[in-house]
């Protein structure tokens, strides 16, 4: 019965949008908006979030990186008193690998811009990065072909790399085989031994793509290992069951005694974790996501605005067939429920273009930007969600006085 | 049908009440509530929805009003409790709808049964 009657309502519901296809077009547009808009930045803002989060966690989320610079943001950053330090050295690497307890693997990064060249093809300011051979245990990365260096071939500097993506399609551009050809790197002969698998652009600039990778001990004959342009650092990744924080205390110690800092002076060093990024972002993409989420509710209200004011102008019309229905039986809920669902379908509708709009965008930016940006299951329910709850709210109202109405009074009305 | 004639206290709560329940409703874009999860927006939406829907029953004086007001106080604390949501909103919602609700009772009996 209760069924029967709401699908009877539905019927009406409908049949009245039908018959105003231009107002309800214009009145399902501000909620378009409202949707398009909000859905939108939040699209972006969790497709840039998970790009992070993503280039974050292949730095891994059990390593401590010793680094000249801490990973802080904000105001009070105190440069002055990092300007100074020193940055690590390879050095200092053999020694805390040699006292650390805590650490499962441990190794050296440098890296800077450097021409590479094979035969007529050159790819300017490719990122030339010198490992240790323990880095390669501490970094999350994939090979495609090939292999990663032998701990020989790392000590005893072998001229041998590992090539990102976009380096070997800018170096070999018609698909030729890389694999143990010799390209220069930096003006040096260098044989390729593996390929990185694509990865895609990285928001934090550090995708395997465009990166070449040789060992440290070949690396230093090219690049300046004691400047700061070079952006050395020791990685040391926890053994199973330490904890981050115990492993930057015995780091700490450590760091401390290689250095030789007396005990009241402060370290001159930055222990940096990959949790202290996700902090900073986490804060960032909330600021974002309020802008986001203030701008779509004010587009939102104009459009909840809009729908009210069409079930007004809707009811006022329909005074007179409302009275008819009445006098004929119809209950109230029955007016209330036509009226409502009248409002709660054009929203939704509205909700579904915008979403469809976005889903659209999706695809073009896809195509435009090296950024995966996809239109997430949960943006999808929260879009849907907002349709129809601003379809209740702004159709409420003006649904209950239409069911209120005296049948002879409404039937009256001209 | 007598109309019942609204007591300028309830005037006031009801468009007060609608001010707040409004001003919840952006609480569902706030990356904090996405974060819990798919549903939890939807949830909260839906409460929220049906106190503004009890605040326009209680404006016309109808006893449904004052029902639903007080089922949906009490569904808000409980889901606010239940995602362990307590921040100034939490006690704010609490503060206001203990306002309210003992002038809605107290009017109760000169409110209309039917919907």
């Amino acid at each position: 019965m209760v069924f029967a009657l709401l699908k009877e309502s539905i019927v009406f519901a409908w049949g009245a949008l039908i018959a105003n296809k231009l107002r309800t077009f214009l009145s399902l547009l501000g909620i378009t908006i409202g949707i398009f808009a909000i859905i939108t930045v939040f699209t972006i803002v969790d497709s840039l979030e998970r790009n992070i989060r993503g280039s974050v966690q292949s730095l891994g989320d059990n390593v401590v990186f010793v680094m000249k610079w801490p990973w802080t943001f904000g105001p009070d950053y105190p440069w002055w008193k990092y300007i100074n330090r020193p940055v690590p050295v390879y050095s200092e690497l053999a020694e805390v690998q040699r006292k650390a307890k805590g650490v499962e693997a441990i190794g050296f990064r440098i890296a800077a811009r450097k021409t590479l060249k094979h035969l007529n093809n050159t790819v300017e300011n490719g990122i030339v990065s010198g490992w240790s051979y323990g880095y390669g245990q501490v970094k999350a990365f994939d090979i495609s072909e090939g292999r990663y260096f032998r701990e020989d071939e790392a000590e005893g500097g072998y001229n041998v790399v590992i090539l990102g993506n976009a380096l070997a399609e800018g170096l070999f551009p018609n698909n030729e085989y890389a694999i143990g050809k010799t390209i220069k790197v930096a003006g040096r002969n260098c044989k390729i031994i593996g390929l990185f698998k694509k990865e895609g652009e990285s928001m934090l600039g550090n995708s395997m793509d465009n990166q070449a990778v040789v060992p440290y001990n070949f690396a230093r004959l090219f690049l300046d290992v004691k400047s700061e342009n070079s952006d050395p650092f020791i990685a040391a990744k926890a053994k199973p069951g330490v904890t981050n924080a115990q492993l930057k205390d015995e780091l700490t110690g450590i760091m401390r005694s290689v250095r030789g800092l007396k005990p009241i002076a402060d370290d001159n060093f930055a222990l940096n974790e990959t949790n202290l990024l996700s902090k900073n972002f986490d804060g960032l993409f909330d600021i974002v996501g309020i802008a986001g989420a203030i701008i779509g509710g004010f587009s939102i209200l104009v459009g909840g605005f809009g729908i009210a004011n069409i079930m007004f102008v809707s009811v006022r019309e329909r005074t007179n067939l409302i009275g008819i229905q009445k006098s004929l039986g119809a209950k109230n809920y029955f007016i209330l429920a036509q009226f409502l669902f009248e409002a709660v379908f054009l929203s939704l509708m509205g909700g579904v273009i915008g979403l469809l709009f976005i889903y659209g965008l999706t695809f073009l930016a896809d195509g435009a930007i090296d950024m995966e940006i996809t239109l997430t299951r949960s943006n999808i329910i929260l879009g849907l969600t907002i349709s129809v709850l601003i379809g209740i709210i702004s159709g409420f109202i003006p649904a209950y006085g239409a069911s209120q109405l005296d049948p002879v009074e409404a039937i009256r009305t001209n | 049908m007598a109309q019942v004639v609204r007591p300028k206290i309830i005037s006031v709560i009801s468009v007060t009440a609608i001010i707040l329940i409004l001003l919840a409703f952006p609480m569902l874009f706030m990356p904090s509530i996405k974060h819990m999860g798919d549903f939890v927006p939807m949830i909260l939406g839906i409460v929220i929805t049906l106190q503004f829907v009890s605040v326009i029953g209680v404006w016309h004086m109808k006893r449904w009003g004052v029902q639903l007001f007080i089922i949906m106080f009490t569904i808000r604390v409980i889901t606010f409790m239940f995602l362990e949501m307590y921040n100034f909103r939490f006690y704010f919602n609490i503060f206001y709808s203990l306002l309210f609700i003992p002038v809605f009772l107290f009017h109760y009996r000169k409110m209309d049964t039917n919907l």
